[in-house]
């Protein structure tokens, strides 16, 4: 079942409000100050400051990047140890009345065995003063799937179905803000695709979802804006082409499939935006950039003066993976 | 604060637990018969310090509570789901005191059973007796399940720690070191006893009722203000 087909609790029901400033521009959701977080000697966030607005914002890192510390800091879960963090112009540290607002999923398997499904959701939106109980409920089940194992005790779930009812509990009260810390683990694909629908729906109404990952190819695909955290510290954000524009110093490498290889590499590595060019066994000429906007517009005019046909020229490092590992070598 | 209450009362009635809240809360019964029922029964003196004294108000009471308050917090923490509570928008005491309620409701009945057939058993049927002894035992689930509580919620070691805490504090030092007697949950019950029946405990000496009161009220309040401050400040798992 999709959003369009569930209705909605509208968000005034439950007494929310966007916030908007003077101007009448969206003001960030979350800010984050200067925040840094450590545990003895051992630094764990160092210095981060970002904004975070509307959409889906995904928070990429390899594992004990900080992502989840920075997230708990994000929800109120951990302190900082320095700099500040507000949500919705609040802070969210101690403030309680502040998680009517948003929703929580962290990455461990937060259930209670001897619950039903159903109680488990019914529970968390007791604690979360859900007015329209049983329909909320029935929603927030019918969003993530699970009608027909509500009534099954949650340690009889597999644990992508454990994962979903989480899902169910963190929607529970229809919450403005939702931080999903590895949302899709223990997902199998077919969860994963609709989990994925599901928050780029949710994140269509208008609502904020930061969700962490380290899998590369799901943030891309469902993130409008990446932040990467790398040791502690916020290595770059912004949209997927800011944070390579950002990165115009990483060397590119671009294949070019063309009727003469070893003429177009002879010319090509004379370039000025090129470093080095090899031709593969199969005929095609891979091309080592750091200057890719240049190789764009000089690789053209060059085919084109030395009367070579250019077939096809596509980057073989065009995904986050390559940047994210670019990043942590780095 | 029915929500947190009904899920405490789910997560600590566990077979396992309640099995051994029963053998323990049972002990006091037994020895007192084959104490009584033995050729050399001993004096209300002997009775009162080793069954009512140091038995049931200082060993049975505490690891009886011990055994669920310790996890109430502690088991939230350790497999966390504490952040289910925590990030809800409700007062943290909306939380902790809940949770004690919950402790309270599960151990009391066992202790204040077991204080009273060992005391019927003891004092021949004398309610007054057995009312005093029922009471303070209440009474001690109560403070010992708000300091246990607290426990759980600052140490992942708590149920280690609770029983140093039995066994050198209100077992040891509190029997042989007058001055500890005021910070002494035992003596506290022990205090009561004999404030709502003054033929018990008639020797030796022990606080009074007013210090007993006070301090019972300040130990009570003063664990669970410290949870609730702790449930603000600490970074929940």
């Amino acid at each position: 079942m999709t959003l369009q087909q569930i209705p909605r609790l509208p968000l005034a029901s439950l007494g929310v409000a966007r916030d908007d400033n003077a101007n009448g521009a969206a003001a960030p959701v979350i800010r984050v100050d200067g925040v840094s977080r450590w545990f003895g000697s051992v630094v764990a966030v160092s210095d981060v400051t970002f904004e975070i607005g509307p959409g889906i914002t995904g928070l990429l890192g390899p594992n004990g990047a900080g992502k989840t510390t920075l997230l708990r800091m994000m929800t109120g879960l951990a302190a900082t140890s320095r700099g500040s963090v507000t949500v919705f112009g609040e802070p969210v540290r101690d403030n309680p009345p502040l998680y009517r607002r948003i929703g929580v999923m962290s990455e461990h398997e937060t259930v209670y065995g001897f619950m039903k499904g159903r109680e488990f959701v019914e529970m968390m939106g007791r604690l979360r003063g859900v007015a329209d109980l049983e329909r909320a409920v029935d929603r927030a089940i019918d969003l993530v799937d699970l009608a027909d194992a509500q009534h099954r005790p949650m340690d009889t779930y597999s644990r992508g179905m454990r994962q979903r009812m989480r899902l169910a509990g963190t929607l529970v009260h229809d919450p403005e803000l939702l931080i999903l810390d590895e949302p899709l683990n223990g997902a199998d694909p077919r969860q994963r695709v609709h989990f994925k629908r599901l928050l780029l729906e949710l994140a269509a109404e208008g609502r904020t979802i930061v969700l962490s990952s380290h899998i590369l190819e799901e943030v891309e695909q469902l993130a409008d804006t990446v932040l990467l955290i790398v040791n502690g510290k916020l290595a770059a954000s912004g949209g997927f082409r800011a944070i390579r524009a950002a990165l115009n110093q990483r060397p590119y490498h671009v294949r070019v499939i063309c009727d003469a290889p070893r003429k177009l590499a002879a010319e090509v590595v004379r370039l000025p935006s090129v470093d080095a060019v090899n031709v593969d066994p199969d005929g095609a000429i891979v091309v080592l950039s750091r200057n890719v906007q240049d190789l764009q517009i000089e690789l053209p005019r060059l085919a084109q003066s030395a009367q070579i046909s250019l077939r096809r020229v596509e980057p073989l490092d065009d995904s986050l993976e390559s940047v994210f590992g670019y990043l942590v070598e780095q | 604060m029915g929500s947190v209450y009904r899920l405490t009362l789910r997560q600590l009635s566990g077979r396992w637990r309640l099995l051994i809240m029963t053998v323990l809360a049972s002990l006091p019964v037994i020895i007192a018969v084959l104490m009584l029922r033995s050729p050399d029964a001993p004096s209300v003196r002997e009775f009162e310090t080793a069954i009512l004294g140091a038995m049931l108000a200082g060993s049975i009471a505490p690891l009886v509570v011990l055994a669920i308050a310790a996890a109430a917090m502690g088991n939230e923490v350790e497999d966390r789901t504490l952040a289910n509570l925590t990030l809800a928008p409700i007062p943290r005491w909306q939380i902790a005191v809940p949770k004690l309620l919950a402790v309270v409701t599960i151990a009391a009945p066992f202790m204040a059973l077991s204080a009273f057939l060992t005391s019927w058993v003891a004092y021949i049927g004398d309610v007054q007796a057995s009312i005093a002894v029922t009471v303070s035992a209440v009474v001690g689930v109560a403070l010992y399940a708000a300091a246990f509580v607290w426990l759980g919620l600052v140490s992942t070691q708590a149920i280690g720690l609770g029983l140093l805490y039995i066994v050198l504090w209100e077992g040891f030092f509190s029997g042989f070191v007058s001055g500890v007697r005021a910070l002494s949950i035992r003596h506290y019950a022990i205090a009561l006893m004999h404030g709502l029946d003054e033929r018990r405990f008639a020797f030796g000496s022990h606080l009074s009722l007013t210090v007993a009161i006070i301090m019972s009220v300040l130990v009570f309040g003063g664990f669970l203000l410290s949870s609730v401050r702790r449930l603000r400040r600490m970074d929940i798992p």
